[in-house]
């Protein structure tokens, strides 16, 4: 038996999912110790083995392979709780971090403050050097004055530099030669170089990577060397992966030598979850809802593969690598609800939290929450929460919603709760539309992917708000992003500048380019563990052009590509400029390797899952719908009782552990291998 | 508000309905304005996002505003009017219009409005409307904002309110007639096309969302968009004391002889009503630094805005409270065919400025310090001697300091009371890559912002020289001789300057915030931007951010211990406060002031670079 496990701490349970080579695919939550994370991934293992009448042994000499995702390289940036870094700069320039793009994004907000900087003006030292655009040597570098910098460094008790030079991508050679001579000045010190992190024109972002590389390095290494000595004396034979920004996992290794690819990932892994929990599908455009405690996260899966963005910023500073393409919003299911100065119902930020939780909770909290509102219109059950786990009070939630919302407003608890549930709604509405239609995505050619332990009570009344007809709801939906993990590939992504006008762009340099950067990223993935056959590599530009792999036509390369912009332009902006000359800046590689697929636990496919009989429901009880404004009688499922091949038609409430799943009057729920599908009414 | 059809005006508003268009509308803008920083051509537009979004209804009543450049979002609707009576009886759907007119209300002639009637159901129900900063307005000058423009017909082309098509087709000859009249025709075109996408995108998402929630409902809500901003505004204002306050501030010149010319601004308070006038004002003078009535109502309306919660929306409901008054004839409501080319930066900042220091009187602790007026931004052009190809590029980088508020010390890269840090710079790498430019030097400029309990956020000094020929260099502004001021106790901040050099720093001229100058080959563009106005009294900065901001070199000791009453011991890295020095330092200089001033400065020409500039007298090689 071979078992794979991913791993995704949160800051309230760390994750488990679990497959095995019989398709067995299970889910594990243990509470998560934030002061030593480790300690709950090796509890939580412990409690896996023991769930499958193993010691840890025995079942760590069957796992293949562990997916991991951190947010202690996250923490750290939020937080601000790395050493203290320092940073070599072109001499003139030292305030790149400080002075950002210019923009504030508030303009009103006169209260605003700026995001600051990881290393302070004071450690970010200037050294005489400069390159041009076109890579030539304008100052050289003055080597005396990185001695200089080293010993403030010394002084300041700096054990880890940032290195970023103006066009250092044109011309790497002071920055590498600067990090040389700090290696022999500062022994012992972590050097990131800027043109190693990102090698891309713009200063700010490229320092900006460089200096977020340098600060979180020295915990997150920590932290990870300890994590793969854990499990390497407990018996794990390869290391393991962990996952990106970017949706794909990497090796420790690998992600250490440029960190800022990890300090985006938490909510990175739900797009692989919803991608093999459609895939069956073939929708051009899969949203992904992850609705959680304290906020909801939106992104999607475009043809296969996680949208992406490069303007992330965590903490207020930009990584300009890509990341998962995510918007959030402040509001999940203890998010408060409340009235506005101008008489608007609003729904969070503010957050009951876990303690004092909800007001049904019984553990003092008074604010009307969203899951309050939930007992009030009767779609969470009072006795069914967690699998009966926590009982809710529904007193307590009704006067909760009386004493705030419904007494102010003149209106009945039930139609204030519904009030709480149609904002929510329409703000998880807003966040998909931003994140499609504002990309030039139409959501009604798209299926709505829902997860986390709040998504199956919404899912279906967004996704109607927004013409989408087809929902999916993945099995291990309350834990999608450690299901995610499970099913992730190894991705990397490398990038040159070459610089040039289509007219003038000579194909085999861009050839010679490219096949150096195929070599580089084939032989990285070889290192990683994959074989010929599980490796494959793409290039790309902004739009997604596609460049064909293997040697460019000179006569016509340069055209086809030009060509393809233009189209690609037409199809995101709704117009294109044949008649201006296109330029071309960045050349990109994509490489993967490829995980084998987890085996499927039942057959899959409409032949063998034969249609059978639904048992009867557990009990019926009316629930208050809030657009209609009426109860409806609903009947009510355990989820563990619906098997592949069952349909259930609403309205229904399907009633699982980890999460709950709402269907409105004609909705046909589908429960499959994989996911539950729902069909929606039209 | 006048009812709307059917008994629907009568039952109370849905909080719920109401919350959910407030973001809903808020969303369309939204998605109006990344389609014109997605496709616009002009790094002005897609880079410095130099321009706004808006919808109104068909009174012409703004419903929901876009969170664009401040001085854009307070007088739209007056360019809107004008169209609106221009074509009166005679707006079909698929119509477009544009207007670029300070005649017609437009802020100045750079500035182009293009608007759009979007009709649902056959009914003309509401405006989709876009406002861009155009790269050039065809002026004598290679620039669109020309303080040295005499009138109106040397800044450029004007659009009066004009159909430029009909039935969502752009007649040809138009639009020939507008491009054959600018520079950098293909660009200006580029940009023009991404505006029509972004208006036409705000049709289309009003029309969905009448669609859904039928056309009675989205007007009878869109009204209750505007009640929910008039109750909210209503209730801030007059929870601010009742009064006439009054401000002078002080436009540097125009470049052509003219210097610290006065702005007053007297600013009443009545119950939940703002009042602002001008009266008192310096009649108009020569050169492009004039205001029309549409910049007059936005910087008289801005500064207020600041004062109040920046969730309430910018519209209809809310602009309903403040009122301008600007007395014809004089630098805030030139008559014709006097010149407004700089109009939104100079005079509107100095006119923010002086309304500004008003406020400080009204509502100390909601006011920001005097911040950066929109000095040291050049535009350089020239001929790529290498390609013969002409470039041109306005630089942000060098962008002024933001001031201090109670709770926060100021950001860099302010730019202007206009633009409020609403403004991207382009990278200098960009920058660098795209024009024959080499920067040598952009990093903040110490000592150059005001001190206070909060510092103002700090100037930079901005060193470019020219690689392939000789650069023009076009520069328009003010705060030089007249930097921001201080708040509480808050001192001014430096004031800007610029100057041109030989590579070896020989052969130095200084120039006033207004000038064109040439850059050869052998010589360099230097600018010292000026921070932002400092706010609280100095005495009162925490003594450990004192010596942080010494050890980052944002200024030296004497300030440290002058200024701040701040004594340090030691060096470098372990710089430390001498808490007894400090403590007795501070009682001392306490003691010897008495009183901190409201509002610093007092008096015209109070900036570190005034000397150097007297005269006025733009420099012409």
């Amino acid at each position: 038996v071979a078992v794979r496990i991913g791993i995704d701490i949160g800051g309230t349970f760390t994750d488990f999912v679990v497959a095995d080579s019989h398709g067995v695919l299970s889910v594990w939550k243990e509470d998560s110790t934030p002061a030593d994370p480790v300690r709950a991934v090796l509890h939580g293992l412990e409690a896996i083995a023991a769930q499958r009448g193993q010691d840890l042994a025995a079942l760590m000499a069957q796992v293949e392979l562990i997916v991991h995702g951190t947010t202690i390289a996250t923490n750290t940036l939020i937080e601000r709780t790395g050493p203290v870094a320092g940073l070599l700069c072109t001499a003139g320039f030292r305030d790149i971090l400080h002075l950002r793009d210019g923009y504030k994004s508030e303009r009103f907000n006169i209260r605003q403050p700026h995001p600051g900087e990881l290393i302070p003006r004071s450690l970010r030292r200037p050294v005489q050097e400069r390159i041009s655009a076109a890579g030539e040597i304008i100052t050289p570098l003055r080597e005396a004055d990185v001695a200089a910098a080293a010993a403030i460094f010394r002084a300041a008790g700096v054990n880890t530099v940032a290195v970023a030079f103006l066009w250092s991508v044109a011309n790497p050679a002071h920055e590498v030669r600067a990090a040389e001579v700090l290696a022999q000045q500062l022994p012992g010190a972590d050097v990131v170089c800027s043109h190693d992190v990102l090698p891309e024109m713009r200063e700010w972002e490229r320092t900006s990577a460089a200096a977020i590389s340098a600060y979180v390095r020295p915990r997150l290494r920590g932290y990870l060397s300890r994590l793969e000595h854990e499990l390497a004396s407990r018996g794990l034979r390869r290391p393991p992966l962990i996952v990106q920004n970017n949706g794909g996992c990497s090796s420790i290794r690998e992600l250490l030598s440029r960190p800022v690819y990890l300090v985006a990932s938490g909510p990175a892994a739900a797009p692989a979850a919803a991608r093999r929990s459609s895939a069956h599908l073939k929708a051009g455009t899969v949203i992904i809802l992850e609705a959680g405690g304290t906020s909801t996260e939106v992104s999607t899966l475009r043809h296969g593969e996680p949208g992406v963005t490069r303007s992330a910023q965590v903490a207020g500073q930009p990584l300009g690598v890509a990341a998962v393409d995510v918007t959030s919003i402040g509001a999940g299911g203890g998010s408060i609800g409340w009235i506005d100065p101008g008489g608007a119902l609003r729904v969070g930020p503010a957050s009951a939290g876990a303690v004092p939780g909800p007001a049904c909770y019984g553990q003092g909290g008074l604010a009307p929450t969203v899951t309050d509102a939930h007992v009030v219109l009767g779609t969470l059950a009072p006795d069914a929460f967690l699998a009966g786990r926590r009982a809710l009070d529904r007193d307590r939630a009704v006067a909760a919603i009386r004493e705030n919302l419904a007494v102010p407003l003149g209106t009945a608890p039930e139609v204030a709760a519904a009030g709480i549930i149609n904002v929510l709604e329409a703000n998880m509405v807003a966040a998909i539309r931003e994140i499609s239609v504002g990309r030039g995505i139409d959501p009604r050619q798209c299926v709505l992917a829902a997860g986390g332990g709040a998504g199956g009570l919404h899912a279906t009344r967004v996704a109607g708000q927004l013409g989408i007809r087809t929902v999916v709801i993945p099995l291990q939906a309350g834990a999608l992003c450690a299901f995610g993990m499970l099913v992730s590939d190894v991705r990397h992504e490398d990038v040159a500048p070459l610089f040039g006008q289509a007219g003038t762009l000579p194909a085999d340099s861009v050839d010679a380019l490219l096949a150096k950067m195929d070599q580089t990223a084939v032989a990285r993935l070889a290192g990683e563990g994959f074989g010929e056959q599980q490796i494959s590599v793409r290039h790309a530009h902004e739009l997604t052009i596609p460049v064909p792999t293997g040697p460019l036509n000179a006569e016509t390369a340069v055209a086809d590509l030009t060509e393809a912009f233009h189209r690609a332009h037409a199809a995101a902006f709704s117009y294109a400029r044949p008649d201006v000359e296109v330029e071309f800046l960045h050349w990109r590689v994509l490489s993967a390797g490829t995980q084998p697929e987890p085996e499927s636990p039942a057959p899959h496919g409409e032949s063998a899952a034969l249609p059978t009989e639904i048992p009867d429901p557990v009990a019926h009880r009316e629930i208050f719908h809030p657009v209609r404004r009426e109860p409806v009688m609903t009947a009510v499922y355990q989820a563990a009782d619906i098997a592949p091949g069952m349909d259930v038609t609403g309205p229904a409430v399907l009633q699982g552990a980890t999460t709950t799943i709402l269907l409105d009057e004609g909705d046909v729920l589908r429960a499959r291998p994989h996911a539950y599908e729902i069909e929606l009414s039209p | 508000m006048e009812a709307t059809q059917g008994s629907a005006a009568w039952e109370p508003a849905d909080p719920v309905t109401l919350s959910v268009l407030l973001h809903r509308l808020e969303g369309v803008v939204g998605e109006m304005v990344q389609t014109i920083e997605h496709t616009a051509l002009s790094p002005l537009l897609s880079l410095c996002r130099d321009f706004s979004c808006a919808l109104y209804d068909a009174d012409c009543r703004q419903v929901c505003m876009g969170a664009g450049l401040p001085i854009h979002t307070a007088s739209l609707n007056l360019v809107l009017r004008a169209i609106d009576r221009a074509f009166a009886g005679d707006i079909r759907d698929g119509d477009l219009f544009l207007c670029n007119d300070p005649q017609h209300g437009n802020t100045h002639i750079a500035d182009l409005v293009a608007a759009c009637p979007v009709f649902i159901a056959g009914r003309h129900a509401f405006w989709s409307v876009a406002r861009g900063h155009q790269l050039d307005t065809g002026a004598a000058d290679p620039s669109s904002i020309t303080p040295t423009a005499e009138n109106r017909w040397q800044e450029g082309m004007a659009i009066p309110p004009l159909r430029l098509g009909r039935d969502d087709t752009v007649r040809p000859d138009l639009l020939e007639l507008y491009l054959a009249n600018v520079r950098y025709r293909e660009i200006l075109h580029g940009d023009l096309l991404a505006m029509i996408g972004s208006i036409h995108t705000g049709r289309l998402r009003l029309r969905e969302i009448a669609a859904e929630m039928s056309l009675a409902g989205l007007q009878r809500y869109a009204d209750e968009v505007i009640g929910y901003a008039d109750r909210r505004m209503a209730a801030e204002i007059a929870g601010m004391p009742d009064g006439t306050f009054h401000g002078v501030a002080w436009l540097d010149g125009n470049g052509l002889g003219d210097e610290d010319v006065p702005v007053r601004a007297s600013v009443t308070i009545s119950g939940d009503r703002v009042h602002v006038d001008y009266q008192g004002s310096s009649p108009q003078i020569r050169g492009g630094v004039n205001s029309g009535i549409g910049t007059a109502v936005a910087a008289g309306t801005c500064p207020v805005l600041y004062c109040v919660p920046a969730d309430i929306p910018h519209n209809e409901g809310c602009l309903r409270h403040i009122t301008v008054h600007a007395p014809a004839g004089t630098i805030c409501n030139a008559d014709f065919p006097a010149s407004t080319s700089c109009a939104t930066v100079a005079p509107g900042d100095v006119m923010q400025e002086a309304v500004n220091k008003a406020l400080a009187l009204a509502v100390p602790g909601r006011v920001l310090a005097g911040s950066s007026r929109a000095g040291n931004i050049p535009q350089f052009t020239g001929v790529d001697e290498r390609t013969g190809r002409e470039w041109s590029v306005m630089i942000f980088n060098n962008a002024g300091g933001g001031g201090a508020s109670a709770a926060t010390d100021g950001w860099p890269m302010f730019d202007s009371l206009s633009t409020s840090g609403g403004m991207r710079c382009a990278p200098v790498e960009q920058t660098e890559l795209l024009f024959p430019v080499l920067f040598e030097w952009c990093e903040i400029e110490p000592g150059s912002m005001g001190f206070g309990q909060r510092l103002g956020g700090p100037g930079t000094r901005c060193s470019i020289r020219p690689v392939a020929g000789t650069m023009e260099c076009i520069l328009f502004g003010d705060g030089s001789r007249n930097p921001p001021h201080g708040v509480a106790g808050g001192t001014p901040a430096a004031g800007c300057i610029s100057y041109v050099e030989n590579h070896d720093g020989t052969g130095r001229r200084g120039y006033p915030a207004c000038a064109h100058m040439w850059i050869g080959p052998g010589e360099r563009w230097m600018g010292i931007s000026t921070g932002g106005g400092g706010y609280g009294d100095p005495l009162l900065r925490p003594p450990d951010l004192v010596a942080d901001d010494v050890r980052n070199e944002l200024y030296d000791r004497a300030t440290a211990t002058g200024i701040f009453g701040v004594v340090l011991a030691g060096d470098g890295l372990t710089l430390a406060t001498d808490l007894a020095a400090t403590a007795a330092q501070r009682e001392a200089l306490g003691a010897a002031r008495g009183a901190v001033p409201a509002v610093s400065p007092d008096r015209p020409a109070a900036g570190r670079w005034a000397e150097a500039t007297e005269g006025g007298r733009a420099h012409r090689d």
